[in-house]
């Protein structure tokens, strides 16, 4: 027994703290989000989920979580290849550009979209053709679109730039058009990369909420997404049903992530 | 054939300056420089992954030097295989035939074939990440060698690869060669490889072709300093050469030493350790240059040893271990080297 003991490796004074530090850090983060599920009642809880607010902010948080982050993959694929692979007058200033929304609050850029589709010149034109965006469920997806957009591009061009040229040459050598080593060489090398990129996306859509506040506002029953009905409903005390809000969205982020630490391994995504 | 005149291209660190280089039918072609010479960039440029500022590339009659990379009949292989990791061995052999869209049967015939010229026929299952780096690259070759490419430019096919596995896989690129007839382009910095393999060679340094030749005319007759140095040449000294009883004579300092043919002016010379004759006491001969000097260092290397004889510069010659032993050399013993004015190599700096 002594002798198991002593074998057994003494952690360092440094070692240690470091290691406290750590795991306290980590179970105060377990114990605040396990207590915010744990505080209503469980039958209570159960009849939030299935309310029929709760069940509308779901459904148009999938829909519209779904469109935006379809949008951002068709349109960051060819701009994370371009910002990987061609080199074009600008491109730093390309890369900074995207980088921008991820710095910005949310809250700005939902202000931003609200001038450009509401009084700008652009949003007048579109007024005149009636086609409306503010305060609209349209305006919940171009809000995702345009804040989630550059996560995507992110992880995107990670996973192309990951890919050595050379295996898109050799298939060109082999009679590939380049649409056709595109479709045949990078994207299935790209596959995993764009998956993370699509979840992290999905996730983030799901939880926007300062720029689809600003462009959508926030209507009960129209405009409601989860984040949203959790705002509304804190803010009339109907606790019962933020937390249910509260919980899809634990839930949604916790899978996401998993999926994402599984299939993106280390892309520099934040 | 393949001719290639004036290429000239700059990407980033790497450039082409003007290169000129053509290549026979059915030639087997090295291509030998140090690393950063440009030697990959020309091969790409070759498969037309670039396009050069200026220069030409005519191949068969016809100028290809913009024509897109899949109507070339160029094919091309990397250091690094490239093998598609997502694609089993056949599904990366066939790869090509698939683009051709040639009918799925005739398709697994050919690869089979293929894979049995190259002996990777069980392998046809595996995905690339399974395989060995030599069978590896003889997917590699397979892949293009199915097209029946015009030209197969190999970019240091078998520096990747163990010694023994680098020696088998030359030898079979000697036989595929000679099966298939194909003309190859093989970059490489191994000498072992040209003389395996080459037909003919050209020295690269510095984005431009600076000597091309059989392979015996470039080692015999480096045309710079540069390849000199390259492709072995051991005893390379510099001085300034001028004219004496109508003969060249290099003053190198400690020594000066007679040349055939040189110009006057700042020189490099450089004699072949192999031509370097080594002995206890001077002897008549028809070589001009005898020098008396001190054994510095010997160094046996297989069959031969290396003799450092220090006469104030120091010369390298290449001696059988038998002569070593006959002549009764010691480090420190002394000895005199001799060698004709015409192994003498001058070149220009």
């Amino acid at each position: 027994m002594a002798l198991n003991r002593s074998t057994l490796p003494r952690p360092s004074a440094f070692k240690a703290v470091f290691l406290a530090i750590a795991f306290g850090l980590i179970a105060y983060m377990v114990v605040v989000i396990v207590g915010l599920v744990l505080y209503p009642p469980l039958p209570a809880l159960i009849a939030s989920l299935t309310s029929p607010e709760i069940l509308f902010a779901v459904r148009l948080s999938l829909i519209t979580s779904a469109i935006s982050t379809a949008l951002c993959a068709v349109t960051a694929v060819p701009i994370a290849y371009s910002l990987a692979r061609f080199s074009f007058p600008g491109r730093k200033i390309a890369n900074t550009i995207f980088d921008i929304p991820l710095a910005l609050p949310p809250l700005v850029a939902g202000v931003a979209l609200l001038i450009f589709y509401g009084p700008s010149k652009f949003g007048q034109m579109l007024a005149a053709t009636g086609l409306d965006i503010i305060y609209t469920p349209v305006g919940i997806i171009i809000a995702q679109f345009f804040v989630n957009l550059p996560y995507m591009v992110r992880v995107t061009r990670s996973a192309f730039e990951t890919i050595n040229p050379r295996y898109e040459y050799v298939a060109r050598t082999l009679g590939c058009t380049e649409w056709g080593t595109f479709r045949q060489v990078t994207l299935p090398l790209a596959r995993s990369g764009i998956a993370a990129g699509l979840v992290i996306t999905w996730s983030k859509s799901i939880g926007e909420f300062g720029a689809v506040l600003m462009l959508a506002g926030a209507t009960q029953m129209k405009t409601e997404t989860l984040p949203i009905a959790l705002f509304l409903n804190m803010s009339t005390g109907d606790l019962d049903l933020a937390i249910a809000a509260s919980v899809i969205l634990i839930v949604i982020s916790i899978a996401s992530l998993t999926i994402f630490e599984r299939y993106g391994g280390g892309r520099g995504v934040f | 054939m393949l001719d290639i005149r004036g290429l000239s291209l700059t990407l980033g660190e790497f450039s082409l300056d003007g290169v000129d280089m053509t290549v026979g039918d059915g030639e087997y072609f090295i291509v030998l420089g140090p690393t950063g010479a440009g030697k990959t960039i020309l091969l790409e440029t070759i498969a037309g992954i670039y396009t050069p500022k200026t220069g030409t590339i005519i191949l068969d009659g016809r100028e290809i030097t913009r024509t897109d990379p899949k109507d070339r009949g160029i094919g091309m292989v990397y250091q690094d295989f490239m093998l598609f990791p997502h694609l089993t061995v056949e599904e990366n052999i066939g790869f090509g035939l698939r683009q051709q869209k040639v009918e799925p049967g005739r398709i697994r015939e050919q690869v089979a074939e293929t894979a049995e010229l190259l002996g990777i026929g069980h392998l046809l299952e595996r995905t690339p990440g399974t395989l060995s780096g030599g069978e590896q690259q003889r997917a590699a070759i397979a892949r293009a060698l199915v097209l029946q490419p015009r030209v197969l430019l190999l970019d240091e096919p078998l520096s990747a690869l163990d010694t023994i596995t680098r020696d088998r896989l030359r030898r079979e690129l000697r036989a595929i060669h000679q099966a298939t007839g194909t003309t190859v382009v093989h970059i490489t910095h191994h000498f072992e490889d040209i003389f395996a393999l080459a037909d003919r060679v050209a020295v690269m340094q510095d984005g431009t072709i600076v000597q091309a030749g059989t392979p015996d005319e470039v080692f015999r007759r480096p045309a710079t300093e540069f390849v000199a140095a390259f492709t072995g040449m051991e005893n390379v000294f510099c001085g300034v050469s001028k004219i004496l009883d109508g003969e060249g004579a290099i003053d190198l300092g400690a020594i000066t030493i007679r040349a055939g043919a040189c110009a006057p002016g700042d020189v490099c010379a450089g004699i072949r350790p192999e031509e370097v004759i080594v002995s206890r006491e001077s002897f008549e001969s028809s070589a001009v240059n005898v020098f008396p000097g001190t054994v510095t260092e010997i160094r046996e290397n297989g069959m031969f040893s290396r003799v450092i004889v220090d006469t104030g510069l120091p010369f390298v010659a290449v001696l059988t271990r038998q002569s070593v032993a006959r002549l009764h050399l010691t480090e420190g013993g002394p000895a005199y080297i001799t060698f004709k004015a015409s192994a003498v190599h001058v070149f220009k700096r």
